[in-house]
């Protein structure tokens, strides 16, 4: 099976609020993804970009419109094990060592086949965690965590990887080294990605689309296309190319941008 | 750090010694109540010559408040998960869940005596004992599972069983050890106040009431201290697998709390607006078939009464006015001491535990004395307190007092101690001294804490005044059920239990409706 497409179409999301009319979260969204493709979804706190995810990880329900993960439900491909999500804290099983940690998708799918077992030390070796495997969470750094949870997000090869501001507690200089991996390890298997993130820098430097919202009531404002060919070096971050790219999508998060001249 | 704990562990230990000396020359002296009190080495020189009784009684004791504790455990574990689950479950259980906690144990020792054989009463009251502390400990470890876990399993394709499975037993493993630790104590209680029931079989309870009748202080404080070291021996064992695993489930990071605000099981409509009702007739539905299950053994139908038995026996038999009469009478004798005790032990612990925040060596000697408690069968020790304060009113206020002031004690002091350590250089900032830092800050801070320090309380004190006037003063309710277990007065057994029940539980249920106000007052809950 390979990568597949995501189509959300007209998504509404209301919360309940104790003492207050319902909270609008996602109103009439619809956004196409896809398949193999690369999308960051951006925007200030609150605008629905959590929820979003959330729903194409088939772990909240759509008050209104449809989620369509591939044809189906968010909720078939949970059962067939063909996602894979990684937070913005590493959320690690504190008992379980790397290996023990980037297996439990296995072990909860029941995928325990020799294959994909061995796919385990390969990809401790791919986040750069090798001599590691046997390290309990509390003895490995925060950036040492996340790449523990970045293989975890990778290990049943799924068709659909959602990322949740996976790098937002990292200090700027780890980010750049993570975004570098994530796009590395990305380019060997392309599967359909969502990242949600606060950083434009990050955004532009992944995606093939970055998405706008604004909320709430969360909504789209902007998709900005990102025209740089992969693989993508550290020393674009520098580019001018790039950082005109920059003030456009902040623009569209804040409105304007003083000093630029767009 | 070390250096500080390090010295309250030496003022600690030159306390007990000083204690131990202090005691010594009291009990040589014949100072406390005429040689109520026997000195240290009276006790040894006792127990060494009762050294060929107590092997028998502590196998005895250790024996049922092991199966008790085993019993208890599973029970409370299989629910915990059950409640875990479905939480509709739990709210449904609460009544019985209650009962179980609130309910002074020794009313319905006689009970199980009449309706079950050998050691199995002591085996019973030792699980009920247990399951409470045990269960609560489940529930919570089960469900404190990280949120952004638990969606990870359910992402990929886990269920509530996957959940379990992978994430929320193994995390929640410490916390539910630590709560086994505190019920493996409460376990060897259940078994000695069974014990002081049945007469019949070898136990420590056995022994202490067959020595009651001796003018012996010696061998009842022998018999007290060995019950007190099997009770701390049963927490240390459990403490040091709880040591194990404790710690290594400490998450490495915070987490954020995504989904955590999902409402576990909410209910709406009618089946939550039934829910109280249902919680309340539980437990009386498990009782009327607990009397039918026990229509089929070949134990004789007359000892057992169900629900309408027992109104029968206060409403409309012939003599129910009397009956009647009996209990409200011992009622009126009982629950004044019971609150008294509680309004007692209560206040001298919230006004030393503010003490101690203003001058801490108190606390330091305080806590860790109290904390030790814990671990030990004060109601069961009851026969002590009354021979040093007498078998009048002292006695069962020094008892009561006794079960409520510790556990308060560790309540509100642990609770003052999460006053965070800026507030108090805020109020200095502002030139503010210790009276307005009391006032604005610490004695409302303890506030909520002194309400769980109460429902916890409650029924511990009722439990403590029955055990006194059963073994001691020949007055009120406890007094009443040993005498109608004398004369085999089946109806005013059942009665008495089911009155002292009804009170523990409506007492713990008065408790907790004052402490959620409380808390919304304090903005602790929404």
């Amino acid at each position: 099976m390979g990568a597949r497409d995501i189509r959300i179409d007209a998504v509404e999301r209301r919360f309940a609020r104790a003492g207050q009319a319902p909270l609008l979260a996602l109103d009439r969204v619809s956004l196409d993804l896809p398949a193999g493709s690369f999308t960051a979804l951006i925007g200030p706190s609150g605008c629905g970009k959590s929820t979003l995810l959330r729903l194409i990880a088939g772990l909240d329900a759509p008050d209104g419109g449809a989620v369509m993960v591939g044809g189906a439900a968010p909720r078939v491909l949970q059962r067939e094990g063909r996602l894979g999500i990684a937070f913005q804290d590493a959320a690690l099983l504190p008992w379980r060592t790397v290996t023990g940690n980037v297996r439990l998708p296995l072990d909860v799918t029941g995928h325990r086949d020799r294959e994909s077992l061995a796919r385990i030390a390969d990809l401790v070796a791919l986040v750069g965690l090798a001599g590691f495997e046997q390290a309990l969470p509390a003895q490995l750094s925060g950036g040492m965590r996340q790449r523990v949870a970045i293989a975890r997000a990778l290990v049943t090869e799924p068709d659909v990887l959602l990322l949740d501001e996976p790098f937002g507690a990292l200090d700027q200089i780890l980010r750049r080294t993570m975004n570098a991996e994530l796009q590395r390890i990305w380019m060997r298997r392309a599967t359909t990605t969502l990242l949600v993130t606060h950083g434009i820098d990050e955004a532009l430097f992944l995606a093939d689309r970055v998405v706008v919202m604004h909320g709430p009531p969360g909504r789209i404002a902007t998709i900005v296309d990102v025209p740089f060919a992969r693989p993508r070096p550290l020393t674009l971050f520098a580019d001018p190319a790039f950082r005109a790219l920059e003030d456009e999508v902040a623009a569209a998060l804040y409105g304007r941008v003083p000093g630029s001249a767009a | 750090m070390t250096a500080t704990t390090r010295r309250e562990r030496r003022g600690t230990i030159a306390g007990l010694i000083l204690l131990l000396l202090a005691w010594e020359a009291a009990g040589q002296g014949g100072w406390v109540a005429g040689g109520a009190l026997p000195a240290p080495s009276q006790i040894a020189l006792r127990a060494w010559l009762d050294r060929g009784d107590y092997p028998a009684h502590i196998l005895g004791t250790l024996r049922t408040a092991t199966a008790g504790f085993v019993v208890g455990s599973l029970l409370a574990f299989v629910l915990g998960v059950a409640y875990t689950r479905w939480p509709r479950l739990q709210r449904a259980m609460s009544g019985v869940d209650v009962t179980i906690f609130a309910m002074p144990a020794i009313a319905i020792v006689p009970i199980l005596i009449i309706a079950l054989p050998g050691d199995a009463p002591r085996v019973v009251l030792s699980a009920l004992s247990v399951y409470y502390p045990a269960m609560v400990a489940v529930v919570l470890g089960l469900r404190q599972a990280d949120p952004r876990l638990l969606d990870l399993v359910r992402v990929h394709g886990g269920g509530a069983v996957a959940a379990l499975r992978w994430v929320r037993l193994r995390g929640g493993l410490p916390t539910l050890l630590s709560g086994l630790r505190v019920a493996a104590p409460a376990a060897v209680l259940g078994s000695l106040l069974a014990e002081f029931g049945s007469g019949s079989s070898a136990g420590l309870g056995t022994y202490l009431i067959g020595s009651l009748g001796r003018a012996d202080p010696a061998r009842l404080w022998g018999i007290g201290l060995a019950a007190t070291a099997l009770s701390a021996l049963a927490y240390l064992a459990v403490g040091l697998v709880a040591a194990r695993f404790a710690g290594d489930t400490v998450p490495a990071s915070t987490p954020v709390g995504t989904a955590a605000g999902q409402a576990a099981g909410e209910v709406r409509g009618w089946v939550a607006r039934s829910m109280p009702l249902l919680a309340f007739l539980l437990p009386f539905a498990l009782w009327e078939a607990g009397t039918w299950a026990l229509r089929l053994t070949d134990v004789s139908e007359i000892v057992f009464r169900d629900p309408a038995g027992v109104l029968a026996h206060l409403i409309w038999d012939e003599g129910a006015a009397r009956n009647r009469g009996d209990i409200a009478a011992a009622l009126a004798q009982t629950l004044p001491f019971a609150l008294a005790g509680v309004a007692l032990g209560l206040a001298v612990a919230f006004a030393l535990a503010i003490v101690s925040l203003l001058w801490p060596p108190l606390g330091a000697t305080l806590l860790p004395l109290s904390l030790v408690t814990q671990s030990m069968p004060l109601v069961a020790l009851t026969p002590l307190v009354v021979l040093i304060f007498g078998r009048d009113t002292g006695g069962i206020l020094a008892i009561t007092v006794s079960v409520t002031f510790f556990p308060a004690f560790v309540t509100i002091a642990q609770g003052l101690a999460l006053v965070p350590p800026g507030l108090r250089d805020l109020i200095s900032a502002w030139g503010g001294g210790r009276g307005i830092w009391l006032r604005r800050v610490a004695i409302p801070w303890a506030t909520p804490y002194l309400c769980a320090a109460l429902r916890l309380a409650a029924p511990r004190a009722l439990l403590g005044v029955m055990i006194a006037e059963w073994l001691a003063t020949g007055t009120g309710l406890g007094n009443l059920l040993n005498e109608a277990r004398g004369r085999m007065d089946y109806g005013t057994i059942w009665s008495v239990a089911v009155v002292s029940v009804s009170v523990a539980v409506a007492l713990h249920t008065a408790a907790a409706s004052l402490e959620r106000r409380v808390l919304r007052r304090f903005a602790f809950a929404s």
